[in-house]
Order: C-alpha cells, then sequence, then structure tokens
C-alpha cells in the first residue's frame, strides 16, 4: 500500500505499472479521435472531420471573417479580458478581504454585494447595451462584472477560513489587528484567493465569448456565431479550439503568476 | 481586534449568546446595518431615476419594477409567458444540468484525485473540454440539438461540471499527510482511507465547488437563454431589451438573482449538514 502515496516514476522506473502509467493518457485520445471519426463518417456535414477543421483553419487566414484573421480574433478578445481582469482583480481582492476582516463592512458592502451577487454578469448584458452601446467599453465593463465576483467570493472566504490557531499565535505576541490581517490572514488565505483568479480567468474568458456572441463585430464569439448563422461547423470548430487553447494558456499563466507569488503552495501544484 | 474571530464567535453564539448577553446590542447593530442598507440603496436609486439623473429609458423606478412584478404574475407581454412560467422553465433546465453535473463531476474528480492511473487516464480528455467555456457550446449545441429544454440542460451541464471536477480533485489533493498516515497506521486499506478520510476533507472544497457550479449554471443558463431559448427570464430580459422595457429587465435580473440567492442559501444549508466539523 505504502508506494501509492509516493510518486511511481521515482521509486520503481520500469514495471508494467510504470508503462501503464505512461500509456494510459493516449488510450483516452485514441478512444476520442476514433469516435470522432466514426461520428463524421455516419453525418460529415453535422460532426466535420479533423481534416476538413484543419482546412478551414487555413482559409480563415486567406480569407478573413469580419475583415481581421484568426490572430486578429484572438486579440480582440483578449484585450477585453486582460483590461477587465486587471481591474477586478485590484478591486475584488480589496473587497473581498475588507468583507471578510471587517464586520461594519461585511454589514454594509456586504450586503450590496450579497445583493448583487447571484445576478449573473450577463443578465446585466441588457441592461449595458441600452445604457452603453455595443462599443468597447460595455463588454469590458461585463467581463470585470463576471470576473470581479470570483475574486471577492474567494478573498472573502479566504479570509474567513483562516486557522484560528494562526491568528491565536499572533494574538499571542501581543500583534495588533492590522498585522494581524497582513501578516497572517492576508497570506495564508493568498492560496484561496488565487483560486479565485484562476475562476475568475476562466469566467472572464467566458463572459467574453458571451458578450461578443451576442453584439460584436470581432472576437471569438463572434466567429462561432458567424459559424452558427451560416451552418459552418468547421468554423465553430475553429472557433472553440482556439476558445480551449487560448483559455488553456491563460490558465497556464495564471498558474505561473501564483507560483511566483505564492511558492509555498506547491502541494496543489504538483503532477 | 474585534472581528478576527467573529466567525467563531457567531456560530458559537448561536448557542451561547444568552448567557453573554452583553454581545446582544453589537448583535442588534450588525443585523440593522444590512438593512439600513438596502433601504438607502433602494432610496437613492428612486431618487436618481425621478430626479433624472439615470434615464428612465435605461433603468427603471423600483417601484415601476414592484409594480410590473404584480402586474406580470398573470400578464404574458411581451415575451408571452407569466413570471412563474419563466421561473419554472429556467429553474428545470439549470437544476437539470446541475445535478447531472454533480453527480458525475463530484466522484470523478474525487477518483482522480485520489488514484493516479484514473487521473492519468481521465485527465487527457477533461483537459481537453475543460477550457472550452460552457458558452463556447452554445453554437454547436443548438446545431446539433436545436434549442429545446435538452440543449440548455446540456450547456449548463458544462457549466457545472468542470468546477465540480476540479474542486473535488484539489480537496481530496490536500488531504493532510498526517491523517492519511494516521489510517495507515491503523491498518486502513488504500481505498477504507480514500472513503474514511480522503473524501471527508475533501468535502469542504468539493461543496464550495458545487457552490462555483451553482453559480456557473445560473450565469450560463442566461447566456443560452440569451441567446438559444423561446421561454425563461433570460429570454424575458432579452424581450424586455427588444421592447425597451428596464422595468422588465429589471425585473428580470431580480427574479434571477433572487432565485440564485434561495438555491444558495438552500445549498448552504445542506453544505452546513454535511460539512458541519469544518465551521465548529
Amino acid at each position: 500500500m505504502e508506494e501509492q502515496l509516493v510518486p511511481q516514476a521515482e521509486k520503481e522506473p520500469i514495471s508494467i505499472k510504470w508503462v501503464l502509467n505512461k500509456i494510459l493518457p493516449f488510450v483516452s485520445i485514441a478512444a476520442f479521435i476514433l469516435l470522432w471519426l466514426y461520428a463524421s463518417s455516419v453525418n460529415s456535414r453535422l460532426v466535420p472531420t479533423p481534416a476538413m477543421a484543419w482546412s478551414r483553419l487555413l482559409e480563415l487566414f486567406s480569407t478573413p471573417v469580419g475583415n481581421e484573421n484568426l490572430f486578429g480574433h484572438i486579440w480582440a478578445s483578449l484585450k477585453r479580458v486582460f483590461t477587465a481582469l486587471a481591474a477586478a482583480t485590484v478591486l475584488g481582492i480589496t473587497i473581498g478581504v475588507l468583507i471578510g476582516w471587517n464586520k461594519a463592512f461585511r454589514a454594509t458592502v456586504g450586503t450590496l454585494f450579497e445583493i448583487l451577487r447571484p445576478i449573473p454578469p450577463l443578465a446585466w448584458l441588457p441592461v449595458i447595451i441600452m445604457g452603453f452601446g455595443i462599443g468597447e467599453f460595455p463588454k469590458v465593463l461585463i467581463v470585470f462584472i463576471g470576473a470581479f465576483m470570483p475574486i471577492v467570493i474567494n478573498s472573502y472566504t479566504g479570509i474567513r477560513l483562516v486557522e484560528p490557531l494562526h491568528i491565536d499565535v499572533a494574538k499571542s505576541f501581543n500583534a495588533n489587528n492590522r498585522q494581524i490581517l497582513f501578516e497572517v490572514a492576508i497570506p495564508s488565505s493568498l492560496p484561496a484567493i488565487f483560486a479565485g483568479i484562476r475562476n475568475a480567468t476562466s469566467g472572464a474568458w467566458m463572459t467574453v465569448l458571451a458578450a461578443e456572441m451576442i453584439a460584436a463585430k470581432v472576437g471569438l464569439g463572434f466567429l462561432i456565431q458567424r459559424g452558427m448563422d451560416y451552418f459552418d461547423i468547421p468554423l465553430i470548430l475553429v472557433g472553440m479550439l482556439t476558445i480551449g487553447i487560448v483559455g488553456a494558456m491563460l490558465a497556464v499563466l495564471t498558474g505561473w503568476i501564483e507560483r511566483l507569488i505564492i511558492p509555498w503552495n506547491q502541494k496543489l501544484n504538483q503532477d | 481586534m474585534k472581528s478576527q474571530v467573529d466567525k467563531k464567535k457567531t456560530t458559537e453564539s448561536k448557542k451561547g449568546n444568552k448567557a453573554i448577553g452583553k454581545t446582544s446590542s453589537g448583535d442588534l447593530k450588525y443585523a440593522l446595518l444590512p438593512v439600513i442598507t438596502i433601504l438607502l440603496f433602494l432610496f437613492v436609486w428612486q431618487l436618481l431615476v425621478m430626479g433624472g439623473v439615470l434615464p428612465d429609458r435605461i433603468i427603471a423606478k423600483p417601484t415601476d419594477v414592484f409594480v410590473t412584478m404584480f402586474r406580470k404574475m398573470t400578464d404574458t407581454s411581451p415575451d408571452g409567458a407569466t413570471l412563474f412560467e419563466n421561473i419554472f422553465v429556467s429553474l428545470q433546465v439549470s437544476l437539470l444540468g446541475l445535478l447531472i453535473a454533480i453527480a458525475i463531476g463530484v466522484p470523478l474528480g474525487l477518483l482522480m484525485g485520489w488514484y493516479p492511473s484514473i487521473d492519468r487516464l481521465v485527465r487527457p480528455l477533461f483537459e481537453l473540454i475543460r477550457p472550452i467555456p460552457p458558452i463556447a457550446w452554445i453554437p454547436l449545441t443548438i446545431l446539433w440539438i436545436g434549442i429545446g429544454v435538452r440543449a440548455r440542460a446540456m450547456i449548463i451541464f458544462f457549466a457545472a461540471f468542470v468546477p465540480c471536477v476540479i474542486n473535488s480533485y484539489t480537496g481530496i489533493k490536500s488531504t493532510s499527510v498526517v491523517h492519511i498516515n494516521v489510517a495507515k497506521t491503523f491498518g486502513a486499506t488504500n481505498f477504507k482511507t480514500f472513503l474514511k478520510v480522503g473524501i471527508p476533507s475533501a468535502m469542504p472544497m468539493a461543496f464550495a465547488g458545487m457552490r462555483i457550479a451553482l453559480g456557473n449554471s445560473w450565469s450560463t443558463l442566461i447566456a443560452a437563454e440569451l441567446l438559444a431559448a423561446n421561454a425563461g427570464l433570460g429570454y424575458m430580459i432579452m424581450m424586455g431589451r427588444q421592447f425597451v422595457r428596464p422595468d422588465i429587465i429589471i425585473l428580470g435580473m431580480i427574479t434571477i438573482g433572487l432565485l440564485g440567492y434561495i438555491l444558495t442559501r438552500i445549498f448552504a444549508r445542506i453544505e452546513d449538514i454535511v460539512v458541519r466539523w469544518r465551521t465548529l
């Protein structure tokens, strides 16, 4: 039983189990590709083959959709996400920590936040479109709302889940409220805050797509919406794959930043 | 100095409030503050719209929304359904997607976190699906299945599935090694340790994941209904926009928010019961 807890590769470099572990990831990928090929052999109009998607991808560079090639669309979406995320991180952590730490703040701002929080960011879309039109700012605003919520929630939860023992130790050493907050509570809630930022990143990425699908002339959300309007499933697949890849890259990027800022939280990042 | 342990205090005060007595005036103050905040918020909002600072073509007065709420219970304009019909459709779709996602996602995440071989087998596919936001499935889902209840439930499933898996996985990965070692010392098998130590200590995180899933499924529901529906609260909001009815839009937003809140409260109650040991 013991070897279950130690990484297999370190203990016994070559064994059947080790080989099996190396092969397993490819088994599932292979099964997936076979399934896809089978489905497209049944109905290639609804499920295009990977080759059709690939040629559609190349076509996207020779004949741009909406005056932009693929990279133009990616950049348009990313720009909106980054702007919104930066604002949401700064404001979200501040407000989340305050709500978690200060009772009066929780009773006032926390209450308002609790009222607005259950309203999904996308539900703001009609109001924001009516108020600000369909330019660049309303989209960033929607994405901001989407990214702000998880950061606040996690900062707040992180602060409230601080080990009481650590706080007691700090108090025993005569730390004042401010020191406890900045030297005990915030550092120990950083993992939770970063989990919030990770959620916010994926949330922002999702919200930007929705905003673009409803009202935009450029961006990846617009691209897949166009694919739907023209019954161009290869284009949708290219769009979805791009969305997935860029989204994954965003997640990796947040992971790097996380490792940079809270290196002591490596336990969760292994493997 | 007063706030850092107040979480413990509030849980304790439920039981021992009478004995202390002194904190009750403070408790009363913090019980009143939220109410005052809300009233002030509504009052300022009403004043801003009445004073013309916010144009009433975009934002309706709270009083108008209130009136619309009662009218909408029987009135079917502008979207062809009463408020309760829309609520029913939205709830049905989101709960269906959410429950399926929890039923599949949480066990999957737990197994992936505990058994490396399951992790290796499932992870590539999961990593393939994970970065694709649920909303990106909407065009494909519409072309494949249409815009019925099943299509929207599928989109919501994708929204709720991922956080369930990730959080259960993270939760069980962060099981205290000491606890695992204690179980092993007492001769527990790996599977028994998984059941008795791994799963319980993963539960707070798993529940946080389900809470995120609940929020995600609600917000995705709106996206799905804005883009692909002929009924539901999101559809009602969309129609409100098309017919320039800010009262309908805001009523829709409030209803969505309120329902989301009620669902979260119900969920929190369940969470309190299941992971009680964590909060005490």
